[in-house]
């Protein structure tokens, strides 16, 4: 594995912790050694995950592909987005709880497991001053890059936000900060005012609201995920019943989302999440949908069915 | 794709926190003092070159024969007219620009000096992802500091994302293309287009729609020239019109994970093969060496590409390309 193999240090001698800083580059070595004993297994639980119109990142931490991940990655509870390993193999999951105020999120695939993951900090044990390494999709997955490895040490321990120097970027968000026995300590955040100020969720943060996050509850007012208002989803399309064609689309809103999808004034929308559409479910749908929420809609322009997920926008 | 970002700019103190100082961290003086026996490489086969108006550093290079031989970056050279060299604690004022190659955007320059330490460039570069390297972080006059950090992705090739442009807006009329309008400053203008000119043909290529014109464009590089075929009031010219950088045109940054990044290299893609590491380092820190702990030469850093990803020529590259340079130069 490694190249260097040091006098009288073994693979897992973490005395470096405790060191104010290395004093010899064979201090810097077995720090190498040790992040590159637990890459491989590192690596292989990092996923990206990929929104409609964005990515970001995760850590698989069980069999069953239970992810933790940022609550700004997942925007909200029950949001499907797709998962992709290292080596691309992709998977299907839903978002499940978040906590809004710190930033910590679950997230769980629903195609069948086993899948490669990681352990956890459950003692809380990492302390200021540890040497962590990062793992991410910085900037989204990209193949023939891989996943973007960092080095840095834990250099502020706040209750519900640990800092440390490792280099992020946009992408990285959701993505684990490890330490030296290959833990998870922390979930990659957001940045500060200069390129080596990064901010994780810590992992006791996690272990806090465990049975909440996990039973796909929205907790706290945010700043790092909005609830949704409900009657705020907008398609932009103003329609009318026409017999037993569906509902008849009068007119289309510049640049809303109906726009963008290609929604055609004479078109007809036909069935919405597998039901028929009539002007009474169409009216209670919206009002219950929140700008952001995902629709599966089946719509009928000329003789073509066609069929789509849409992002709701804004309301105006 | 836009990519979710950490938006949420973190200003705010913490409270009781806990926090460790500055000299510990990665890139602190303690750590620094740690990386002595590495500093000693640095401060042998960089070079420093300085403005002479500024007095500032703005680009480093790579020491690569011991009479004075050193390869740079060559769009950051290109910026400054005049300029100083510092190897060592040695100050040379007579700098020669010997040869320069656009794939790799590295220049071959010369300096009148004998005795220098040149990098190994006979070594190889095949190192495992998480790898100590360490480059030049910010230079004192007589002194490099060392910067440290790990080889942080899978080598590969960067492929072209720095769009080579003409510098016009066009649009499609009757098989040709009409110039609507003609940048400022393009090679277009340079090249004497002018507005309402009707474009029926680029190199041997004849037009067929204005993406086929684009496509054209997509395998072409920033200082290519293309021989372009205009009718302009009923008389066919031919004009050769060289090809810029979209960035150089039409500025800046394009997006937020380029926003958050700080002084990135304006040329950091259409590399054919990169080293990837995350020693933090600003367009006018690239140009340098990078080596490991054990002062082995891994190559030469070429761009900071982002804020989190720095690239570095594989010395197998770098020693072929050197080579190629010396024939360019016509030196033995």
């Amino acid at each position: 594995m490694c190249g260097f193999a040091i006098p009288g240090w073994a693979e897992d001698d973490l005395s470096f912790n405790d060191q104010e800083v290395p004093t010899s580059l064979d201090d810097f070595r077995q720090i190498q050694r040790v992040i590159q004993s637990h890459l491989p297994k590192a690596r292989a639980a990092t996923v990206c995950l990929k929104l409609e119109n964005g990515s970001g990142s995760g850590v698989i931490v069980s069999a069953e592909g239970l992810i933790l991940t940022a609550a700004h990655v997942t925007g909200g509870v029950g949001k499907e987005m797709t998962v992709i390993l290292e080596d691309g193999t992709e998977y299907r999951g839903v978002s499940l709880g978040l906590q809004s105020e710190t930033d910590a999120a679950m997230f769980q695939i629903i195609d069948d497991g086993p899948f490669p993951f990681v352990s956890y900090d459950q003692e809380d044990t990492t302390k200021l001053g540890d040497w962590l390494f990062a793992l991410g999709h910085s900037g989204g997955f990209d193949q023939s890059r891989g996943i973007n490895v960092r080095v840095g040490r834990l250099v502020r321990d706040a209750e519900s936000t640990i800092q440390s120097d490792c280099m992020l970027i946009g992408g990285d968000s959701g993505g684990p900060l490890f330490n030296m026995n290959g833990e998870v300590v922390g979930i990659h955040s957001r940045v500060g005012g200069s390129k080596e100020e990064s901010m994780h969720v810590p992992l006791r943060e996690f272990q806090r609201n465990w049975e909440q996050l996990l039973g796909e509850e929205f907790i706290g007012e945010g700043p790092f995920a909005q609830k949704g208002v409900p009657g705020t989803g907008f398609l932009g399309v103003l329609v009318e019943p026409d017999s037993d064609d569906g509902l008849k689309v009068i007119e289309v809103w510049e640049n809303s989302v109906a726009q963008q999808t290609g929604i055609l004034v004479g078109d007809h929308l036909i069935d919405l999440a597998g039901e028929k559409l009539t002007a009474e479910l169409f009216r209670e749908e919206m009002r219950r949908r929140c700008a952001g929420d995902v629709i599966e809609l089946q719509w009928k322009s000329g003789d073509q069915i066609k069929k789509q997920k849409i992002q709701l926008g804004q309301r105006p | 794709m836009r990519v979710l970002t950490a938006i949420f700019l973190f200003f705010g103190p913490f409270l009781a926190a806990n926090t460790l100082p500055s000299e510990k961290r990665k890139n602190g003086p303690l750590i620094q003092e740690a990386l002595a026996p590495v500093q000693v490489y640095l401060q042998e086969s960089s070079a420093v070159f300085y403005d002479n108006e500024t007095y500032k550093n703005f680009i480093y290079g790579t020491v690569v024969s011991a009479d004075g031989l050193i390869l740079t970056k060559a769009s950051e050279l290109d910026q400054v007219s005049d300029y100083v060299v510092r190897i060592g604690t040695k100050k040379y004022r007579d700098v020669k620009v010997l040869a320069t190659d656009a794939q790799w955007d590295v220049s071959l320059v010369a300096v009148d000096a004998e005795g220098l330490k040149p990098v190994d460039l006979k070594g190889e570069s095949e190192v495992e992802l998480g790898t100590w390297v360490v480059a030049n972080g910010a230079s004192e006059r007589r002194f490099r500091r060392p910067r440290p950090g790990i080889v942080s992705a899978k080598r590969r090739e960067i492929p072209g994302g720095t769009p080579a442009v003409l510098g016009i807006r066009f649009k499609m009329e009757d098989q040709k293309l009409l110039v609507l309008e003609v940048t400022k400053d393009s090679g277009a203008q340079k090249a004497g287009v002018k507005k309402g000119d009707l474009i029926t043909s680029v190199d041997t290529m004849t037009i067929e729609s204005e993406q086929s014109l684009v496509e054209y464009l997509r395998n072409k590089a920033p200082g290519d020239e293309l021989k372009i075929g205009i009718e302009r009031e009923g008389k066919t010219l031919e004009l050769t019109v060289a090809l810029v950088a979209r960035h150089e045109l039409y500025g800046g940054p394009q997006n937020r994970n380029d926003q958050m990044s700080g002084e990135f290299s304006a040329r950091r893609t259409s590399f054919p093969m990169v080293l990837q590491h995350e020693v933090m380092l600003s367009a006018r820190s690239v140009g340098g060496p990078l080596f490991t702990l054990e002062g082995k030469f891994l190559g030469m850093n070429i761009a900071a590409a982002n804020r989190v990803e720095s690239y570095a020529i594989p010395v197998e590259n770098l020693s072929e390309l050197f080579q190629r340079l010396k024939d360019k130069a016509s030196i033995k």
